[in-house]
């Protein structure tokens, strides 16, 4: 049942504030909103783990309606149901894995290749540890500054700067020596 | 929302290609509705549960009044009905008398029915409906020989096949 289209014209706030009545068309206006960005987020964050990212969605969801009578609306809701969506894929992630391939640190990055495409990309990205993924989605494609991932991810903002720079290096050998087709 | 102190930037080339990447990807239905049975499980959306509920009550005391109603008015219907009433075994004389009435008017009913149905060739319907009711007070002659009626209606279908054939008017 798709949401109804009169609740297009609503902001976010009159929506949660019906959700919190019980309107359940409200909540569909909600959810058809802000899905479909947030389950690109969670689909990239998750790499490899791509398949379970519904059930990250829907963790993301619920854990954002049970909390939603907190929300006090300072910050955007989408942003909020973001951070929720990150830190429930962030908590699947094995807590070693925090660094990228070997030796990648100490080479020079060679130029990007003209043929490079988004699939690529795409592919390079989910070659990276969950950590450098996590970093640089965040930061490259979602816009997020280096604070605003540290108190998503749980470091500090150095830690951010350093995981970013081995991140773009990574996906630069990535993209430029044919690994991403083995 | 992008830090200006940013290690090793990205350049023009690098920015579009990020720039490029698809930024929505549609919810599976089955999930989204998974979700929204979690949500009523857990009694987030009560206000729709109500609402089916408000429907769900008239509707099923309507039903119940509908089904009630028939069940008496078959009843009540069957009870009254002739052939249950000629079954009886408690009715008096004047019940009898009343009986054959009714018998008699459901008769005339049915014959003028079976004549308008064939009203292009009306003829044959009084044929017919005389053939019937002759044959009901044979039935009757030879069923009940020693009752005063059989004797009554012998004399009266003897006179009738002596005289010639008048119009019978029913009531």
């Amino acid at each position: 049942m798709p949401s109804n289209g009169r609740f297009r014209e609503l902001s976010d706030a009159e929506l949660i504030r019906r959700f919190l009545g019980g309107d359940e068309a409200a909540f569909r206006a909600l959810h058809d909103r802000h899905t479909p960005r947030l389950r690109m987020l969670l689909l990239r964050l998750l790499g490899s783990r791509r398949d379970e990212v519904d059930d990250v969605l829907q963790e993301t969801w619920l854990a954002g309606c049970r909390g939603l009578h907190a929300f006090n609306g300072s910050a955007r809701f989408s942003s909020w149901l973001t951070t929720i969506g990150i830190r429930a894929s962030y908590a699947r992630f094995p807590a070693t894995n925090g660094t990228g391939p070997e030796g990648l640190d100490d080479i020079a990055a060679p130029p990007l290749p003209a043929a490079a495409t988004v699939i690529d990309l795409e592919r390079a990205l989910e070659r990276l540890s969950d950590r450098q993924r996590a970093v640089v989605v965040l930061h490259d494609v979602e816009g997020f500054t280096h604070e605003e991932i540290a108190g998503k991810l749980a470091m500090n903002p150095g830690t951010s700067k350093v995981t970013l720079f081995r991140a773009r290096q990574a996906l630069r050998r990535l993209l430029t020596d044919g690994a991403l087709h083995d | 929302m992008t830090d200006s102190s940013d290690p090793q930037d990205l350049d023009a080339r690098e920015r579009a290609l990020f720039a490029g990447l698809a930024r929505e990807s549609a919810p599976d239905a089955a999930s989204t509705e998974a979700l929204v049975t979690a949500l009523r499980r857990e009694g987030f959306l009560r206000a729709g549960a109500r609402r089916r509920t408000r429907w769900l009550l008239p509707l099923a005391a309507a039903l119940a009044l509908f089904a009630a109603g028939a069940l008496v008015g078959n009843r009540f219907a069957t009870r009254h009905s002739l052939e249950r009433a000629l079954a009886r075994t408690d009715l008096t004389v004047a019940d009898r008398v009343f009986l054959l009435q009714r018998a008699g008017s459901a008769y005339v009913t049915a014959a003028h029915g079976y004549a308008d149905a064939t009203a292009h060739a009306d003829s044959a319907a009084v044929e017919v409906a005389n053939q019937v009711l002759l044959g009901a007070a044979h039935a009757v002659v030879k069923s009940k020989l020693n009752s005063t009626l059989s004797s009554n209606l012998m004399n009266v279908l003897q006179a009738a096949d002596a005289k010639p054939r008048n119009p019978i008017l029913w009531y």
